[in-house]
């Protein structure tokens, strides 16, 4: 019951728009262009009946061939079971996104996350800056190109900045 | 005359029974080999094993080193139990570095040993010893208290023994 008044939301969120929705293992999913995330992070926390207002994680997938960076939200409702799924799409070249910091408080460490693993810049951020890796560590290892160093340079003590 | 030759063979006979005539770094080899204080480290899942071994199930204070320190200046012997992570290496050094001499390292399950299936990872050391010396490894994934075990009976014999092991070394 609550799914299908989801759905039909998030059809008339995706003409809204101009994105794509579709159903994947029954999570409804929108697919978005990166400049319109805000509006859509919007209007799903404050969907009528079913406000999606928990951000469960914020995480990104690298795409070389065609040369995107899909950033994934997932979200849910109180009201109900259900979890939808909001993809944007950025130019891998030049990946910028707004932040959802301002909608959502606790989007600041997944975002860190997102930004150090996969190098996703999110404008607005108030801190963005390497969660789980060091900050002397060079690329974002989830790209699909990066390549990892060999064992000799592995085996290599780092240095460590004073005050770390 | 008769008495006092007696005597003597009699307190002779005593002395052998009781005095032990030794050098003093054996004795005290005796002694660290009997009662290790190790550094209470876990870094990963072999800590739960480690924790396992502690417990009164396989009674780690049987070996004599049940008091775990948590300050690298009061502890010898540093049981390195899980995945080191690239990160957390210039802290394992730091650590080490801290400790009093004499110092062990036993490296536990096969992250510390060798990376474990985690070798190729851009995030995590190949090997513990690429850091730190390592006296004895435990092989497995992680080992179990046995195993453990086994391990420290063989740091005991490497630190009472410091002769054989420089012999096996050797190859004489």
């Amino acid at each position: 019951m609550e799914n299908d008044i989801l759905q039909k939301q998030m059809e008339e969120l995706a003409l809204k728009l101009n994105g794509e929705y579709e159903q994947s293992l029954d999570i409804p999913v929108l697919k978005i262009k990166g400049a319109r995330i805000s509006e859509a992070l919007l209007a799903a926390k404050n969907f009528n009946q079913t406000p999606c207002e928990i951000l469960h994680d914020v995480t990104a997938v690298d795409y070389p061939d065609r040369n995107e960076i899909e950033v994934v939200y997932h979200l849910s409702s109180f009201t109900g079971p259900y979890m939808i799924r909001i993809k944007a799409t950025i130019d891998r070249d030049n990946p910028v996104i707004d932040s959802a910091t301002k909608i959502w408080a606790g989007a600041d460490f997944p975002e860190r996350e997102c930004f150090d693993l996969v190098g996703v810049q999110f404008s607005g951020h108030p801190n963005l800056k390497r969660i789980l890796l060091w900050d002397d560590f060079e690329g974002h290892p989830l790209r699909k190109d990066y390549v990892v160093p060999s064992i000799e340079e592995r085996k290599i003590l780092r240095a460590v900045k004073p005050g770390e | 005359m008769e008495v006092d030759k007696e005597k003597q063979q009699a307190a002779e006979e005593m002395v052998k029974k009781n005095v032990i005539l030794t050098k003093l770094e054996d004795v005290l080899n005796w002694g660290r080999g009997w009662s290790f204080w190790p550094l209470s480290f876990g870094l990963a899942c072999c800590a739960i094993e480690f924790m396992a071994a502690g417990g009164p199930r396989y009674d780690l204070e049987r070996f004599g080193l049940g008091v775990m320190r948590p300050s690298p200046r009061q502890a010898d012997l540093m049981i390195v139990s899980g995945t080191l992570t690239r990160k957390m290496a210039p802290a394992v050094k730091r650590l080490y570095d801290q400790m009093a001499e004499p110092k062990y390292v036993l490296s536990m399950g096969s992250c510390a040993n060798s990376g474990g299936p985690f070798t190729d990872s851009y995030a995590v050391m190949p090997g513990v010893d690429s850091i730190i010396p390592v006296d004895v490894y435990i092989p497995g994934c992680p080992p179990r208290p046995e195993a453990f075990f086994y391990g420290i009976l063989q740091l005991k014999q490497k630190v009472q023994k410091p002769a054989k092991v420089r012999l096996a070394k050797n190859g004489k």
